[in-house]
């Protein structure tokens, strides 16, 4: 597996076809693992998805007392092992993405796991296939470096610079998954 | 054949024990490609696997469509007939349900003629369900009285469509196009929530560097990311657009030699837009001078522009001459019949397109032939084996209908694949007729608002269970499938049809064994009338991804772009809207001080029945609202999440406040997905357009009430 997931916020049309697909996956139990939110309703629709984004050193995994969380030698953070989890909830408030869920009845944390046995497969994730919008792509390490060069290139076409009708100024942007500021 | 289709190089998952099944989805008129997932052992249907390789959607599905699957074998499907006694729903065999039909159907045609029946048919069907209503009703029934709704959602596109390029097709280019397209125009459609699988066409254009000029009352997904968003008051398309063609000739962006060539009523035209300076547009409108003048320049300046526009502008009086004036537009501009250039409407309904020109409609027969065309009437009779004399004469449309009920001239009804209780404006009115008909048979696979009036249930398939064809936005016939066998005794509506038809004494007129037979004789039927799909065939959609009709010969590969030499009109000319502004039917007053239009929401479709039975649909949007602005808010003192009281002289609603800066100061929008006292539709205004005789859903006057704690 040598590809990425590439978010693009200001993309979402806010349908939340990506949670819905998150149920989909076989893994996933019927429940999601990713969220869409607004940024403030009463100020415009502009919403933005929000999946894990598979840290490199996990605060989930760093926090948890039992070892639970393993990593793939992919680099895919796994939802916790149902033999060890012990049901502590240090995942929850410890990722700053507040991804990892927990399951009250299993007691047990459950998170995106990158839909697993599709991506080992090189089939992508089901979020990232449904998104209407490609708000939410599953693409190459190259592919996505040219996504962003392509951005600042847009920019110095006309009428592509910040200007009315632009609202997306204030969404959030993060480590990896993010795209190119406007300045 | 294999039922899982899928091009080189592409993989999906297929777990084990299961197998796919390629199919699309059963909601709008984007028919989204998809695999449905079946358990080989149980055959039961497990869930949705993307089609990636489907080259209008790519994979892509929204929230409906990747819960569409859930429908088949929910636990609320209907699994027998049903018959009230009592007032209460007893199932019942088959048999019993067609004896009690015949029986009534057979008495008030006896006692008060042919045409006490009457048939309402519905466009979220398969083509050959959709030909089959209206033959149904004209030969099964031999009743005039037949209509669908489709009359509340294309009919207006359908009305300007013919009267200025000659055919309506709702999209003159295909929408694999639309990324090379350097403007879009888009009015009366909140295309994010409501063909949310388009937005990646848009978005790959916008990419590119296309302009997005979006007219709504709201800002909308869509309009968020416009270069201008034309903020208009609801019921002021027709000025709007006026007001743009003002623009587009002052500042010579029209395009002479198209012009002159190609379209009649120019000179016409130029005097009826005389008056629409970007001032007076502003007054009516309520958009502010520069947007109106920064919008013409955009669209004005753009080689290449689709102009798309919605129920927004269709769902009102003044539906056709909105569609007749954007149209205009993109004839000035010398659009129509180019490489990614045309215009375009949205279709709402999965098989709003073709469910509309094959004879569902009051006046219309198969191949968007007219009931009024003596040799029409003669070549359909021909196909369908009866006298042209017996061939009913045009009814009325759908809204009008009721009004026969309420006077006792209608006195049966059939409804097929529609819910008018929750669909239709002015709803109260609309139970009262239902409620003064003698006998009412309703189809469907839930028991919709509507059904639970009806004397019989028949239970339908839903769409996974029976095998053919729709007619996709862009006018592409694709290839629908029967992923698993019918649920419990439920039939599909052909079958059904048959049956009661075959009661009817009519038989032999509908010997049919699969939908294939069908789709056969709608070929015949259509051939040579403007909607051809006599060279579409079954194998022919699944070798090159869907035929676009015309296909006049069976050779024929289809025609995914249309008016490329000429327009579909007598003389071969369109011909440019002269119409002015005229305003909605109702407007506001002192006491009905604020204006109300309604619309979609992702989660939902149509009036619900489907969608308000899905759990994850259900949990995003559980609801409806009313959507207003702060400052609005503030003047009545509500808060986010309070219930509010709206009246207009229909009917009134309590209903939870939901407050953003994302619409029009005087505006209030409520989704109408919802039936019974959650129903916008008791407020809505049944005003008819003169032409398309299309309610105005879109435009009325309201008032607002705090409740009192």
């Amino acid at each position: 597996m040598n590809k990425i997931m590439y978010l693009e916020f200001e993309r979402c049309i806010g349908c939340r076809a990506c949670q819905a697909a998150c149920r989909e996956c076989g893994d996933h139990d019927a429940k999601e693992r990713n969220y869409v939110e607004y940024v403030d309703f009463t100020e415009s629709r502009q919403t933005f998805p929000m999946l894990c984004m598979q840290c490199k050193d996990p605060a989930c995994a760093r926090v948890c007392p039992a070892n639970a969380i393993q990593i793939t030698d992919e680099g895919v953070v796994l939802s916790a092992m149902e033999e060890k989890c012990i049901g502590c909830r240090n995942c929850t408030f410890g990722c700053p993405f507040g991804i990892p869920k927990f399951d009250f009845e299993k007691n047990k944390m459950y998170k995106c796991d990158m839909c697993y046995d599709r991506t080992r497969d090189d089939i992508a994730p089901m979020c990232a296939s449904v998104c209407p919008s490609d708000a939410i792509r599953f693409i190459d390490f190259d592919e996505m470096q040219q996504l962003r060069r392509k951005r600042t290139q847009m920019n110095l076409v006309e009428g592509k610079k910040p200007q009315e009708g632009n609202k997306w100024d204030y969404v959030p942007e993060f480590f990896g998954v993010y795209t190119d500021s406007q300045s | 054949m294999s039922q899982f289709l899928v091009k080189e190089g592409v993989k999906n998952q297929i777990r084990k024990g299961e197998k796919l099944v390629t199919t699309h989805c059963c909601y709008c008129g984007m028919q989204c490609g998809m695999h449905i997932r079946v358990n080989e052992k149980t055959n039961k249907v497990v869930g949705v696997e993307p089609r990636y390789d489907w080259v209008l959607t790519r994979g892509k599905m929204c929230p409906k469509g990747v819960t569409a699957y859930q429908t088949v074998d929910h636990p609320d499907r209907i699994k027998r007939p049903l018959i009230k006694k009592n007032g209460k729903f007893v199932e019942s065999s088959w048999e019993e349900a067609l004896d009690l039909i015949e029986r009534k159907f057979k008495g008030l045609q006896s006692n008060y003629g042919k045409d006490a029946l009457s048939v309402y048919g519905g466009v979220s069907m398969t083509n050959e369900k959709c030909y089959l209503v209206g033959k149904y009703a004209r030969v099964g029934l031999g009743t005039r009285y037949l209509d669908y709704n489709g009359r509340y959602c294309m009919s207006s596109a359908a009305g300007g469509f013919n009267k200025t390029l000659g055919m309506d097709r709702g999209s003159t280019l295909p929408w694999t196009e639309l990324e090379h397209t350097d403007c879009f125009f888009m009015a009366g459609s909140n295309t994010a929530e409501c063909h949310p699988t388009s937005i990646q066409w848009f978005w790959r254009a916008k990419d590119k560097g296309a302009k997005i000029i979006v007219a709504d009352p709201r800002e909308t997904a869509t309009a968020r990311v416009a270069d201008v968003h034309l903020d208009l008051l609801p019921g002021t398309d027709s000025a709007l657009a006026n007001g743009i063609m003002h623009l587009l000739i002052k500042h010579e962006y029209v395009d002479n030699e198209y012009v002159q060539e190609r379209c009649n009523n120019f000179a016409e035209l130029k005097e009826m837009t005389a008056k629409f300076t970007p001032e007076y547009t502003s007054k009516i409108t309520g958009i502010a001078v520069e947007k109106i003048v920064k919008a013409a320049h955009i669209f004005g300046k753009s080689p290449r522009s689709v102009v798309m526009f919605a129920r927004g502008a269709e769902q009102q009086t003044a539906g056709v001459d909105n569609v007749s004036l954007y149209t205009s537009m993109a004839l000035l501009r010398g659009q129509i019949g180019k490489f990614a250039s045309g215009v375009a409407t949205f279709t709402g309904q999965g098989n709003g397109q073709g469910g509309r020109e094959h004879g569902q409609k009051s006046d219309l027969l198969p191949g968007y032939r007219k009931l009024t065309d003596p040799k029409a009437v003669e070549y359909i009779s021909g196909v369908w084996g009866i006298n042209p004399e017996d061939m009913p004469k045009p009814g009325v449309s759908a809204y009008e209908m009721f009004d026969l009920m309420l006077n006792k001239t209608i006195r049966g009804l059939h409804v097929i694949c529609s819910n008018p209780v929750v669909s239709s404006p002015n709803i109260n009115h609309v139970y009262k007729a239902m409620e003064a008909l003698d006998f009412l048979v309703v189809s469907d696979f839930f028991l919709s608002e509507t059904a639970e009036l009806a004397d019989v249930v028949l239970p339908a398939t839903t769409w996974a269970e029976d095998e053919g064809t729709t007619t996709n936005i862009e006018g592409r016939v694709i290839h629908i499938r029967k992923v698993v066998e019918p649920l419990g005794e439920s039939k599909p509506d052909w079958q059904i049809m048959s049956m009661i038809a075959e009661r009817m004494g009519k038989g032999k007129h509908f010997q049919y064994n699969e939908p294939r037979e069908i789709f056969d004789e709608l070929r015949l039927a259509s051939k040579g009338g403007k909607a051809d799909y006599f060279g579409v065939t079954y194998e022919k959609i699944d070798e090159q991804d869907g035929v676009f009709w015309p296909a006049p010969a069976e050779d024929h590969p289809g025609s995914p772009s249309v008016f490329k030499e000429k327009f579909a009109t007598e003389d071969g000319r369109a011909n440019l809207a002269v119409c002015d502004w005229k305003g909605p039917a109702e407007v506001k007053s002192k006491d009905y001080p604020l204006w109300l239009t309604t619309g979609r929401v992702v989660f939902h479709y149509l009036s619900g029945n489907q969608t308000r039975r899905v759990g994850f649909l259900m949990e995003q949007c559980p609801e409806p609202f009313v959507e207003m602005h702060p400052e609005l808010a503030s003047q009545y003192q509500v808060e986010n999440g309070e219930k509010v009281k709206l009246t207009t002289p229909r009917g009134d609603m309590i209903v939870p406040v939901k407050i953003t800066k994302a619409i029009r100061k005087d505006v209030l929008f409520v989704p109408y997905h919802w039936g019974k006292q959650q129903a916008v539709n008791q407020l809505t205004s049944p005003a008819l357009d003169p032409t398309s005789r299309m309610p105005e859903f879109k435009v009325c006057a309201v008032k607002l009430e705090k409740l009192t704690k």
